[in-house]
């Protein structure tokens, strides 16, 4: 089977987003509970609802423009092409792209939980884990672009970083306060 | 009824699937020998193909619900040889002049 390069965006999109949203979560939450419990309790919520929203948001964002592009095809051919290979194609591309985006969305979220989950949580491992997975997919997305894999990685560590000090930066202030 | 041996047919057909789908397609069809499929114009939608099939026995029918699966519009039968065996077209003066 080979490797459509189609699928990269939603993987890299899911994974990105459950695995700093819930991050965003775990940060968040252990500023005023010290409890494993409702940290994952929190974060596994979050993890489930940005799993399932990205989802349907793929599917419903992929149908439209799927459906789009094969009214447009149809007018250039005038005929329509309802139950043929080619709907075919699109149906399952459309439900690809959503199966991708909400479980790549899912894993991610589970990165930072990870620590949690086995009792031995902190910020600092979930920070640590997930720029160990920010290398990863900056290295995945080299692969998939063919750009330096060096960019990649320092641009996905870079975008990252910020997200999580801008995180961090509301944490403090709510301890200031 | 004469067994068909070659058609020709002028096709409009999508980008995808590409052509080497469409001529697999077409030469996984029982009795169909060979298939050549030529393009001839591209634009930004659509491409116009020509399609050659030759076989012992080519289900007419069954060529164009492949090719109408696939996406594809038969424009137009350009050739159609039957029979025992394949005769090409002659030239005549009439060509020739």
């Amino acid at each position: 089977m080979s490797f459509n390069i189609e699928e990269g965006r939603y993987i890299i999109l899911g994974s990105i987003d459950g695995l700093l949203a819930t991050l965003g979560i775990i940060i968040g939450v252990s500023v005023v509970s010290a409890s494993d419990a409702i940290v994952v309790s929190a974060a596994l919520g979050g993890a489930i609802a940005l799993a399932l929203t990205n989802g349907v948001g793929s599917y419903l964002a992929e149908s439209t423009i799927e459906h789009g592009k094969l009214a447009i095809t149809e007018k250039s051919l005038l005929r329509k092409l309802t139950n043929t290979y080619v709907e075919s194609q699109s149906r399952r591309k459309i439900a690809q792209d959503a199966l991708s985006s909400g479980a790549a969305s899912f894993i991610g979220s589970l990165i930072p939980l990870a620590p949690w989950i086995f009792s031995v949580g902190s910020v600092a491992a979930s920070v640590a884990l997930s720029l160990i997975s920010l290398v990863a997919l900056g290295i995945y997305a080299g692969y998939i672009s063919r750009q330096s894999y060096a960019i990649s990685v320092v641009k996905m560590v870079a975008l990252g970083t910020l997200i999580v000090i801008a995180v961090q930066l509301l944490r403090i202030s709510h301890l200031v306060q | 009824m004469s067994q068909i041996r070659r058609i020709v047919l002028d096709v409009l057909k999508p980008h995808e699937p590409t052509n080497v789908e469409v001529a697999s397609a077409i030469g996984d069809i029982r009795d169909v020998d060979g298939v050549n499929l030529s393009l001839y114009e591209v634009d930004q939608q659509t491409e116009n193909v020509k399609i050659t099939v030759e076989g012992t026995d080519v289900n007419f029918d069954l060529v164009l619900q492949t090719i109408e699966n696939l996406g594809g519009v038969v424009h137009s039968v350009d050739e159609i040889i039957a029979g025992k065996k394949i005769v090409e077209e002659e030239e005549t003066l009439h060509d020739r002049g």
